[in-house]
């Protein structure tokens, strides 16, 4: 201290005694303080004549540092001339070395670049970033599966299970205020006001500029929802419109409070992975419309058909019909796509807590969600007629395989127990053939709107059009 | 900690702002580019309370700018590894919980949560003690050490524990 009293330059006797608290505070907890102090050093340049006087207050502190080490080696070498002292100097040394490092903390994780745990700095980035969370925190690997297995108890204990939603075309549909046709233009002056977020549905967003219109019965959907799941939201648009499109769906944030991870936080670009998600995977339902954006857990997902409210969405799927908002209709409320999927998820529900005899712990989703699915379409024999191009090999299309995911049995001949002949063209010899024994003769979409819809759909909805033939 | 020091400055004005109102433009100047800025040493600069001394400006060559020394009273808030701080709670998840104490961002991991306490989620996520008469969820305060602190040019980082004595939930305003 006195050499600081001493400077002419220095004008404020406070800063002298912040700098003395900051040694005091150092020394006390077990770390060495020189690193941290240098490091301190390193970030401030403005304060240059300042800096100039710490520097010299700190080769002193490191002066003394050095001096204690130097005390401490030179008892050591005194010793080392008795031969059995040897080994426990050497047990000595290394205690102190552990002391200096805390105890060996594994730093399971880092909030600012410090460990969580120990408050050490660390330099590496390690780990998985969970920016959605709250800036700056990252956790290891061994950390994730910590927590996931604790969390795993606690969700089961409460009856629930994770689902991970997706918001474009699956709770919403958004499209630029620039893109919006002529048709549509009525639209605008039907918006409701963000009084009240929760009763409305349709949204205009000057600041992004966008409009938003949510999917029929999606309030009733997250309501009921959120009794039986821990409910993420993840979507492939950046955050601030993640986080905008959240206080829409969630304006009373009960459901997705930091739960909302958007494609700046993932960790693989055009992909979507449970990595950022802290729940085991196998009690893990997924939402999407996209099936392609899931490609390591296919098995987790529930494909959903998408909502296309606007034209400009539409148009980007290469639809070139007219858009619902341009037919001034909507899907309906009671029973459009999120009121069947509630249905779907309530039953894989009941079943993964009161249908499942196994032990708690060990029972998959995954496997109910493929028992339920099995369902859909138990029982029918199905036959393809002019479906797939010649050479194609048959079961690898994806309608055969999405017929036997629904739990059909598809065959490649024709016999009396075929239920069900899919072909889109009604003068095929198969298709005849149909026609003739009585058994259905089906559009692929039939196939289709079953995986959708997780029901089986009343066959004359999808008839062949036959009167082209005749 | 807060401190009440003198810091200097040296400020660049644009020639503009020359006249009888330069002192009271290199005020307002300060006080734009200071407050609420953080350096390592001094921490948070929290407000500037008054201008001790403005020397004399030298014109910079090219440029028509003046650098004026500013020096200045200002209230600093700077953490310190080892201190116990009063924080209000901003999150709880599974991770642990996050507070603040004004600028300051705080993470206390779920390893620095005494053992008794367990995460319960649901609306109103919180960590509460087997027998329930401790709780800790959004908007409590809490005391707590802090072992961990980083400065950024805007922000503060601190890791904080409450595993220790005397520390944890000091006020609950949903009890209240």
């Amino acid at each position: 201290m006195s050499l600081q009293a001493d400077s002419p330059v220095h004008s404020s006797s406070s800063d002298d005694f912040a700098a003395y608290l900051d040694a005091e505070l150092d020394s006390k907890s077990s770390e060495s303080s020189p690193k941290s102090r240098e490091e301190e050093v390193d970030e401030e340049e403005e304060e240059e004549e300042e800096e100039e006087e710490e520097k010299v207050a700190q080769v002193e502190l490191c002066d003394l540092e050095s001096k204690r080490i130097k005390r401490f080696k030179a008892e050591i070498s005194e010793n080392l001339e008795d031969p059995e002292g040897s080994t426990s100097h050497r047990a000595l040394e290394l205690n102190l070395e552990a002391s200096s490092s805390k105890e060996a903390c594994t730093h399971p994780g880092s909030f600012g670049d410090m460990c969580i745990v120990c408050g050490q700095r660390l330099n590496e980035e390690s780990g998985v970033t969970f920016g959605y969370i709250h800036k700056g925190l990252r956790l290891g690997n061994d950390e994730i599966v910590r927590l996931r297995n604790t969390d795993m108890k606690n969700l089961l204990r409460h009856r629930k299970l994770y689902l991970v939603l997706d918001l474009d075309h699956t709770l919403l549909n958004s499209t630029l205020l620039i893109h919006i046709t002529s048709e549509e233009e009525y639209l605008k002056s039907q918006t409701d006001s963000f009084e009240d977020v929760s009763k409305g549905s349709l949204f205009m967003l000057d600041s992004m500029p966008m409009m938003t219109k949510l999917r029929p019965f999606v309030r009733t959907f997250l309501k009921e929802a959120s009794k039986m799941f821990e409910m993420y939201i993840y979507t492939m648009g950046d955050r601030p419109y993640a986080l905008e499109m959240a206080k829409l769906l969630d304006p009373k944030k009960e459901y997705f409070s930091a739960k909302v991870i958007s494609r700046d936080d993932g960790t693989q670009r055009h992909q979507k992975g449970l990595d950022v998600v802290l729940g085991q995977e196998s009690a893990v339902l997924i939402l999407d419309d996209t099936e392609n954006a899931w490609t390591k857990h296919k098995d987790n997902l529930i494909l959903m058909e998408r909502y296309h409210f606007f034209g400009s969405s539409c148009r980007q799927f290469g639809f070139n019909c007219k858009s619902l908002s341009e037919l001034k209709s909507d899907e309906s409320d009671s029973d459009g796509a999120l009121a069947s999927v509630l249905k779907v998820l309530t039953r894989i529900h009941h079943m993964f807590f009161d249908e499942l005899t196994t032990n708690l712990e060990a029972r998959d989703v995954r496997q109910v969600l493929k028992t339920v699915r099995k369902d859909v379409l138990k029982g029918c024999k199905i036959v393809f007629s002019r479906v797939f191009p010649t050479q194609f090999q048959a079961d690898n299309h994806y309608l055969w395989r999405m017929a036997e995911n629904l739990g059909a049995i598809c065959s490649k001949e024709l016999d009396s127990s075929v239920t069900h002949v899919v072909s889109t063209d009604a003068g095929t010899e198969k298709s005849r053939w149909a026609l003739k024994n009585e058994k259905f003769l089906v559009h692929p979409q039939w196939i289709e709107a079953a995986n959708f819809l997780w029901e089986k759909q009343p066959e004359h909805k999808f008839s062949v059009n036959q009167t082209k033939k005749e | 900690m807060f401190f009440h020091i003198i810091l200097e400055r040296n400020m660049q004005l644009h020639p503009r702002y020359f006249g009888r109102n330069l002192r009271e433009n290199l005020a307002a100047k300060l006080m734009k580019d200071v407050e609420g800025t953080c350096s390592g040493r001094h921490g948070f600069v929290v407000a500037i309370t008054g201008i001790e001394n403005i020397g004399k400006g030298l014109i910079r060559d090219g440029t028509g700018f003046v650098t004026f020394p500013v020096k200045y009273q200002c209230v600093v808030f700077r953490p310190f590894k080892g201190e116990i701080l009063e924080a209000v709670v901003t999150m709880v998840n599974k991770m642990g919980f996050f507070a603040e104490a004004g600028p300051v961002q705080i993470f206390v991991s779920n390893h620095l949560i005494p053992d008794d306490m367990e995460f319960q989620s649901g609306d109103m996520p919180n960590y509460t003690t087997s027998d329930g008469s401790v709780k800790i969820q959004k908007d409590c305060e809490v005391r707590l050490k802090i072992i961990g602190t980083r400065v950024d040019a805007t922000e503060i980082f601190c890791i904080g524990t409450i595993k220790d004595d005397f520390l944890g939930v000091i006020n609950d305003p949903a009890t209240v």
